[in-house]
């Protein structure tokens, strides 16, 4: 890990396999894409709404990671003083928050067919709104607190008291009697999923992760060049 | 996909939101990326020729 902790190194690296990054990102999704649209089948009860699932499924799974990813890094910079650990937190966060609003939204646009309502305040939904929330809250303090070492040092107890609501959401289905259906895929005894409408679910997730990969690793870049810019700022002022 | 079935209106606005949503973080993070990097470029080749 700390091999990276050097912005160059790391700048070197993500520079080197941004570009592969994307292509498979973009691949990833025709697949996705094709396998959800056109082969997947429609279900026997929900019908053609089923395909709202290939959209929301990866939305959720990854404002979940992302939010376990800022956690971890906030911890690494807790712990280790990772120089890139609080960049990487910092610039997952609106990835993250626009991953957690899909999710809701086109939650929202099944459950208004499926179950009647556009919301219910039901543990699965409720939590994910919890998570939206903590992500704006962590955006607003590195909005709200100028000095970086300080928002960093505030943000970092944001990401990892926070950190307690993934598991919430996680297992909400199953602690709380819910609306919302359990797990089907990530499950003890494998996925209830037919095999047709199965791999283009898994494909989109993995389109999604390749998605954020590439995305994370260029706000990386550009957040390692704003400190650059303010560095050189300060720089010019003590010169003066 | 049958274009003619029940609730596909909610369909066709999932994949759109998605669609959009996403394309506006991509473009504003490339974006973003663009402009801090030439900025920074540009600060540094201005401060190394000040100090040459």
């Amino acid at each position: 890990m700390q091999f990276l902790a050097n912005p160059t190194r790391f700048l070197k690296i993500a520079n080197a396999v941004l570009p592969y990054v994307w292509a498979i990102t973009i691949a990833l999704f025709a697949v996705g894409l094709y396998g959800a649209l056109v082969t997947a089948p429609p279900d026997y009860q929900q019908g053609e709404t089923v395909r709202i699932m290939y959209v929301h499924v990866p939305a959720a799974w990854m404002a979940l990671f992302v939010y376990t990813v800022m956690a971890l890094a906030s911890a690494v910079a807790a712990i280790f003083r990772h120089p890139l650990a609080d960049v990487a937190a910092k610039t997952a966060a609106p990835i993250g928050a626009v991953f957690c609003f899909l999710s809701l939204a086109t939650g929202s646009l099944w459950g208004k067919p499926m179950w009647g309502a556009w919301w219910v305040w039901d543990a699965r939904l409720t939590s994910m709104f919890v998570l939206m929330l903590l992500y704006i809250g962590y955006m607003a303090i590195w909005a709200a607190i100028e000095e970086p070492h300080r928002a960093a040092m505030v943000a970092r107890v944001v990401a990892l008291v926070g950190f307690i609501n993934i598991p919430i959401v996680k297992f909400s289905v199953d602690w709380w009697n819910s609306l919302h259906q359990p797990a089907s895929v990530f499950r003890m005894g494998g996925p209830t999923i037919a095999g047709p409408m199965l791999w283009p679910l898994l494909v989109m997730g993995l389109a999604y992760t390749f998605l954020f990969l590439a995305l994370h690793l260029t706000a990386m870049r550009a957040e390692i060049a704003a400190r650059k810019i303010r560095q050189i700022q300060i720089a010019e002022i003590g010169d003066r | 996909m049958d274009f003619s079935a029940n609730h596909i209106g909610f369909v066709i606005a999932s994949y759109a939101l998605s669609f959009v949503c996403l394309a506006v973080l991509v473009l504003t993070t490339l974006g973003r990326d663009r402009k801090l990097r030439a900025e920074a470029e540009r600060l540094d080749t201005q401060r190394k020729k000040a100090r040459s």
